[in-house]
């Protein structure tokens, strides 16, 4: 992997700028509670690994999540939401990067994100259940019906990538030309 | 949006909590976190409802200002606060009304923790309430910078929070505008079916990022023409300055927390 320059920083920075408006345009999905909320500001991410590679992807996500929590806090003082969207934005950024890398076009990008929603939708189920609840538990004295909930939080899950992965791909394949020729510049 | 977007909710106004360190207030609230945790009886909570209290009145924002974004907080406190009340089954029996039973340790339960989620939330509110986020980017780029030794890419961490705080205030003008103009060909981002929506974003996204790349191409030649090589020995515009009343604030809180592992049962 090439080392990231200062051109790639200061994109990187852009990028998650990005992520962050998207974030603040963010809106409930009919039938779920409204503190799930879906949000494209994973697109940027996506993006950014697809250029200049996976660590670009992983400093998106973390950068966002960093910009919400000192701008405006956290809602329960411990940034647990945080730390579970940046591990959410992982699960589904990375596979669709590596499948990608294996080949390039839009069969490429289909496989990946048709994996990265598969793995992003059980995987948070199982860190929810084993993680990111009992967190919760522990800073608000708020014992959560754990199974109840990842049953219910698992289909969102599922909308909200498949929602991604449909914008994602149709960026993808409108920009594909200016993304080979940006590859090619980091 | 705008507003909230520059300042997070940075309050400006003048007070002690203001002027401090922003490295002292990130370990200050750091701390805090576990120290809640210490509390166990009435003295101790008693004693950290005193300390956040005094914290917010010497930040010098409005208390009710500080409620009113808590609105939302405050029915997941009472929640969790009716849950253990009827729900913790420990001690003597309080009130028993039809299949109503309130217990003394669910009672007691739910008033503490919903007492320390309280505090925990108040306390830490008043780092983003006193804060701006370009300071508390370079407190924690100071703090980190020990990870350095480590291979962490602390500098350049710090220089893409930068990056991003400076283009945030320009990217949210350029997505409004462009969502002025879609909305005026008769787009609508608020309504409609999920896929509606998703297809809404699109025309949105590209200008941005080709947008975006074009600028970091631009700054990232100025920077290299201007001679930026990276984090070593370069000399900063914003100091960060450690004074007394940092470290006084620091010792209060280890007071704070020798007191209540004292006091705790």
């Amino acid at each position: 992997m090439k080392k990231l320059g200062v051109k790639a920083f200061v994109a990187i920075g852009m990028l998650s700028a990005i992520a962050y408006v998207l974030m603040l345009l963010n809106f409930p999905l009919p039938m779920f509670p409204t503190w799930l909320k879906i949000d494209f500001s994973d697109v940027p991410a996506l993006v950014g690994a697809i250029i200049m590679g996976p660590v670009a992807g992983i400093l998106i996500e973390l950068i966002k999540n960093i910009l919400d929590v000192i701008s405006t806090g956290s809602e329960t003082g411990v940034p647990v939401g945080h730390i579970a969207n940046f591990t959410t934005g992982l699960l589904f950024v990375l596979p669709t990067y590596y499948a990608y890398k294996k080949v390039q076009s839009k069969k490429g990008v289909i496989t990946g994100l048709t994996v990265a929603t598969i793995i992003t939708t059980l995987g948070m189920s199982v860190l929810n259940y084993f993680v990111f609840f009992p967190m919760y538990s522990i800073f608000m004295g708020f014992e959560v019906p754990k199974l109840m909930v990842v049953i219910a939080v698992a289909p969102f899950n599922l909308i909200k990538c498949i929602m991604i992965s449909i914008v994602f791909y149709v960026l993808y394949s409108k920009m594909q030309d200016r993304i080979a020729k940006m590859r090619q510049a980091f | 949006m705008m507003e909230k977007m520059i300042f997070g909710r940075y309050i400006p106004v003048e007070s002690v909590i203001h002027r401090m360190d922003p490295r002292a207030k990130l370990i200050i609230v750091f701390l805090f976190i576990f120290v809640v945790f210490l509390a166990n009886n009435p003295m101790t909570y008693g004693l950290l409802g005193v300390f956040t209290f005094i914290a917010l009145l010497l930040s010098n924002i409005k208390i009710s200002f500080i409620i009113k974004g808590l609105r939302f907080l405050f029915w997941l406190i009472l929640f969790t606060f009716l849950l253990h009340i009827f729900f913790t089954k420990e001690g003597e029996l309080l009130v028993s009304w039809g299949f109503i039973k309130i217990y003394e340790g669910g009672l007691i339960q739910g008033i503490y923790i919903s007492l320390r989620f309280f505090f925990l939330i108040l306390f830490t509110s008043l780092l983003t309430l006193t804060t701006t986020p370009i300071e508390i980017t370079d407190g924690l780029e100071s703090l980190l910078n020990p990870l350095k030794k480590l291979k962490f890419p602390v500098h350049e961490l710090a220089l893409m929070l930068s990056i991003a705080l400076r283009f945030i205030p320009t990217l949210m003008d350029e997505t409004e505008k462009i969502m002025k103009a879609q909305q005026a060909r008769g787009v609508d981002f608020s309504e409609g079916s999920l896929t509606t929506r998703a297809k809404a974003i699109i025309p949105l996204l590209i200008p941005l990022f080709i947008n975006a790349f074009k600028r970091a191409d631009e700054l990232a030649t100025a920077m290299e023409a201007r001679g930026y090589r990276g984090g070593e020995g370069r000399t900063k515009y914003r100091l960060l300055k450690w004074d007394l009343r940092d470290t006084l604030a620091l010792l209060i809180l280890i007071a704070l927390s020798v007191t209540l592992i004292l006091l705790r049962n």
